[in-house]
């Protein structure tokens, strides 16, 4: 655990970090093609250059509800297992060193979060939830698939 | 093979390369332990591979320089100088012996035991050269002594059999230089081009839409069938000889062979041909699976063989040939065949069939059952096969992949199994579907027609909840993809929606409904993520030209989601005439051609026998009719022009005995149309039209081909003996001057009077005469052109009635064959 470079966003007014070698950009979505049959968080597919990416609603996955999408999403570009997908942010405030690293979860998250808050990292006097980006591209648990 | 080589050479090279710079190392410090290993693995290997690849020279180079090195690591000499000096002569020696392969200029093969000699002398004496052991062998090296089959032997090591690969061959093809490079940059490479590819069209649509100036335009055309190009050359960096799904044959037939105490030749053929290289890798298993099963239940025992009164020696051959878009792996054996009996037997006792099931079905049927799960006529389970991981497990490997897997057996004689698999795994041809305002594509493969809903061909009745249509007669399920998707029904959309009638890989065909069918494009196709996949509706996505990304669909996923009730073509009644088992739908496999009038025309596949280049030499016309000249022999050929120049293509028809070249402009692809033909027409060449995707497209009829040939005069079958005349008179001026020619030209054999036992097909003579030869037909010819009045006179025929005359003869020809 010696990475200590992130990348500080939002979604949902809730800080939120990821490290910065998990992910390739960040990039502005133009069209996001919906995709049928898939849970609600799955926004659909969206051309990056030659690359097609899985667009993940990340707000919709965590809350299991989607919001109408803006018209040019903000989405965080990174391969996992040989995919590519696109996560989508509100916004990005900086990618930067944090030599605090990653601290404990202090205090009880909103359950909706719990599941996928690995630790807090400090940046700009804020604690920012550590998220990891391969926990969103499965299917959601039971509870949350209907 | 060539590939293998060509991997030697750089290989070996390769190594060369990194341990030159040990060999300084090496000479300042001979005591060094590990540079010695690095020089003994590389002349083991060289060794290794030799062996393999049948290059004596270097195996002898690589066989001493081994051995002085093994002395040395065993301490029993010491690596002064002049040893290494002489090992490192070797290396370069083999170096360039390398590049020779590769067409350089070889050192000469005496200057070899120079080398050899100096390895010894500075070892100061020969006693240090016993023989090792046996180098360890490399995995594919055929241990000759030990070898079952003589004749596989040949196979295991099919370089021997192809002299061009042979460092003593005559002059050869320079070998053509590689590198090797890593996959991934390949992917990089081909992901750019992509790149490059959908910047060039969104370039063209801006270009479009503001209107450039025509020089802007023309350079602007330029680049963009450069940018083609180089797509198109880069997509062949992924492409692989088959050689390479081979590789592994040989050995695995010749262990085979072995633990079962058969006895079989291999023929490989097709080795040259190259598809994808993920192909490959899909391809090998379900390969594997066919010759074992080929080895382990077809091919009989060598005394079975000889009790059936076959070869002792068994044969497998297996063909891979490219045809169209399609590459076609065929694996024949001419073993027993599939028991068709026991396979229905088995079915029973699964439980899978009933009795009165079975009476209904149809050879086919019964013979489909090998692809059901659990089925095997193996009387016993072998270490071989028979675990019940079958025929099914192989059918859903090559269905998995867009491939068809066909078999065909005939009792006692053997079995051919076809597989038919696309030429790349990424790209397919797939037709763009509009429905609930998005866009999908369906693969064409798994389309059998469109159609739309208002078509008089078709009706659909509501029971129940449930649609089915009716379609010349076969009833079809009838789903909307809007609902299978759970899309709304477009309001705005005006005209008929479209039904596409589709075949997916297991289970009955159904309709599908869409709003309308737009295009049809070659579609790069990209797995699609888990989570995506997991949704069962679809195949994969895609990233068309227009750069709007879109989705594949699984013609068999969407039947689970529909809850069609899945209904086994093998378990079908047969008695209602509706569902209709998938085995029964005919369709017939046509070549669609170019013919040379520019028209895309389709030629029932079956009897073409083979397509070919010919020279426009080698068309001969005679008397308006047109040959070719083929092997030596002439055919009839069709479709000729005047004056034909440089070279043409052409068809090869074979309707079973006769064989005719029909000539024409190229070959595009090979298709599966219905049998039965959307409109009959019936006249001249063509046979009607048949709907393919969205054209309709005109079937040639053979019939009316070799029709036209047969009709010609004197026509009599290239693959038959002419029939043999005899003009009984041989003293008669008009039969040996005028009639004897006239049959001659039109293609008989005519003899004068009887000569050799050959008993002729037909006599003829006079009317006045009486002729009798072993109940040879006899054909009397009267001078008159009225018949006489006597009516005790046989029939004869007046003899300048040409038509008739040699209407009679043709009979009489007809007979005889």
């Amino acid at each position: 655990m010696t990475d200590t470079l992130f990348l500080f966003a939002s979604i949902a007014g809730t800080p939120i970090a990821v490290r910065a070698c998990a992910i390739e950009a960040v990039v502005r979505l133009s069209e996001v093609v919906p995709v049928p049959l898939t849970p609600v968080h799955v926004r659909g597919l969206a051309a990056l250059r030659s690359r097609v990416l899985t667009v993940i609603d990340l707000e919709a996955r965590i809350f299991g509800a989607a919001q109408p999408a803006p018209l040019a999403p903000l989405a965080i570009v990174a391969d996992i297992a040989g995919h590519s997908y696109g996560f989508l942010i509100d916004t990005v405030k900086d990618i930067c060193h944090e030599p605090g690293g990653v601290q404990p979860v202090r205090g009880r998250l909103d359950r909706a979060w719990q599941p996928f808050v690995s630790g807090l990292v400090d940046h700009d006097g804020r604690s920012h939830l550590l998220l990891t980006l391969a926990d969103f591209t499965g299917a959601p648990a039971s509870a949350l698939a209907a | 093979m060539d590939e293998i080589l060509g991997e030697f050479i750089a290989e070996t090279l390769e190594t060369l390369e990194t341990l030159s710079g040990e060999v300084v190392a090496w000479e300042a410090d001979p005591t060094d332990k590990s540079r010695l290993d690095a020089f003994f693995r590389f002349f083991h290997t060289v060794k290794g591979s030799c062996g393999f690849l049948n290059l004596p020279r270097f195996e002898r180079l690589a066989h001493g320089a081994e051995d002085v090195l093994a002395a040395v690591r065993r301490g029993e000499r010491l690596a002064d100088p002049a040893t290494v000096t002489a090992v490192l002569a070797v290396m370069d020696r083999i170096g360039a012996l390398a590049r020779g392969l590769g067409g350089e200029p070889v050192p000469d093969e005496a200057d070899d035991d120079a080398l050899l000699d100096a390895l010894s002398l500075s070892s100061g004496g020969f006693e240090l050269f016993e023989p090792l052991a046996p180098a360890a062998p490399v995995a594919a090296q055929p241990d000759p002594q030990t070898v079952v089959v003589p004749v596989e032997e040949k196979t295991a090591q099919p370089v021997e059999s192809r002299p061009s690969t042979a460092p003593a061959a005559p002059p050869r093809e320079k070998a053509p230089r590689t590198i090797r490079l890593p996959l991934a940059l390949i992917d990089q490479l081909m992901n750019g081009i992509s790149d490059m590819v959908l910047a060039r069209n969104d370039l063209a649509r801006r270009m479009r839409d503001q209107g450039v100036a025509p020089d802007l335009e023309s350079s602007f055309e330029r680049m963009s069938a450069n940018v083609a190009d180089l797509r198109d050359m880069i997509s062949k960096t992924r492409m692989q000889r088959v050689d390479r799904l081979y590789a592994a044959v040989p050995r695995m037939v010749r262990d085979l062979t072995r633990e079962l105490g058969k006895k079989v030749t291999l023929d490989l053929d097709g080795g040259d041909v190259e598809m994808d290289r993920e192909m490959i890798e899909m391809v090998v298993d379900p390969l594997t699976h066919i010759v074992r099963n080929a080895i382990d239940h077809g091919i009989e025992r060598p005394a079975d063989r000889v009790a059936a009164g076959k070869p002792e020696v068994g044969r497998l051959a297996i063909v891979a040939r490219q045809s169209g878009n399609q590459i076609v792996i065929e694996v024949a054996d001419d073993g027993g065949g599939i028991d068709r009996t026991a396979l229905v037997d088995r079915a029973m006792s699964a439980g899978l069939l009933t009795a009165v099931d079975a009476m209904g079905m149809s050879d086919a049927e019964k013979l489909n059952l090998i692809f059901h799960p659990g089925l095997s006529t193996a009387a016993q389970v072998t270490s071989i096969s028979g675990r019940g991981v079958g025929m099914d497990v192989v059918r859903a490997n090559i269905e998995q992949i867009g491939g068809v897997i066909d078999l065909a057996t005939v009792p006692g004689q053997g079995t051919v199994i076809t597989m038919r698999v696309p030429l790349t795994l990424t790209i397919i041809p797939g037709l763009i579907v509009r429905c609930g305002g998005q866009i999908f594509a369906m693969p064409r493969g798994n389309v059998i027609e469109l159609i739309h809903e208002n078509s008089a061909m078709v009706s659909i009745e509501d029971v129940a909840g449930g649609r089915i249509a009716t379609i010349r007669g076969e009833r079809h399920p009838v789903v909307a993809l809007e609902d299978i998707l759970g899309l709304p029904r477009h309001a705005d959309h005006a005209g008929p929606r479209t039904l596409m009638v589709i075949r997916p890989s297991a289970g009955q065909n159904y309709v599908l409904g869409v709003e309308s069918v737009d295009s049809n494009e070659e579609l790069v196709i990209r797995p699609a993520s888990p989570i995506i996949a997991s949704a069962g509706a679809f195949a994969g996505m895609t990233l068309p030209d227009n750069g709007q990304p879109m989705l594949l669909l699984d013609a068999t996923g969407l039947v689970q989601i529909a809850q069609l009730p899945v209904v086994e073509a093998d378990k079908t009644r047969r008695d209602a005439r509706s569902a209709r088992p998938e085995e029964v739908i005919e369709t017939l496999q046509v070549l669609l051609y170019r013919d040379r009038d520019g028209v895309e025309r389709l030629m029932p596949l079956p009897i073409v026998d083979r397509v070919e280049d010919l020279e426009s030499t080698q068309i001969t016309h005679s008397q308006g009719r047109a040959f070719a000249r083929i092997e030596d022999r002439l055919l009839p050929a069709l479709n000729v022009c005047e004056g034909e120049a440089g070279s043409l293509k052409a068809m090869r028809l074979y309707d079973g005995r006769d064989q005719l070249t029909f000539l024409i402009d190229d070959v595009l692809d090979i298709l599966e149309i219905p049998a039965r033909l959307d409109v009959p027409i019936g006249k001249g060449r063509i046979a009607g039209l048949v709907m393919v995707g969205e054209r309709q497209m005109e079937l040639v009829d053979p019939f009316t081909l070799f029709e036209e040939v047969a009709a010609r005069p004197g026509h009599h079958g290239a693959g038959t003996q002419p029939v043999r005349c005899m003009i009984a008179d041989v003293d008669d001026p008009w039969m040996r001057n005028i009639l004897a020619p006239l049959l001659l030209q039109a293609g008989y054999d005519v003899s004068l009077g009887m000569s050799g036992d050959a008993l002729p097909d037909v006599v003829l003579c006079g009317s006045g005469q009486n002729v009798d030869i072993d109940g040879v037909p006899v054909l009397a010819l009267r001078e008159q052109p009225e018949l006489s009045g006597d009516p005790e006179a046989p029939p004869s025929i007046y003899r300048y009635d040409r038509d008739r005359l040699m209407a009679a003869i043709s009979s009489f020809a007809r007979r005889a064959a």
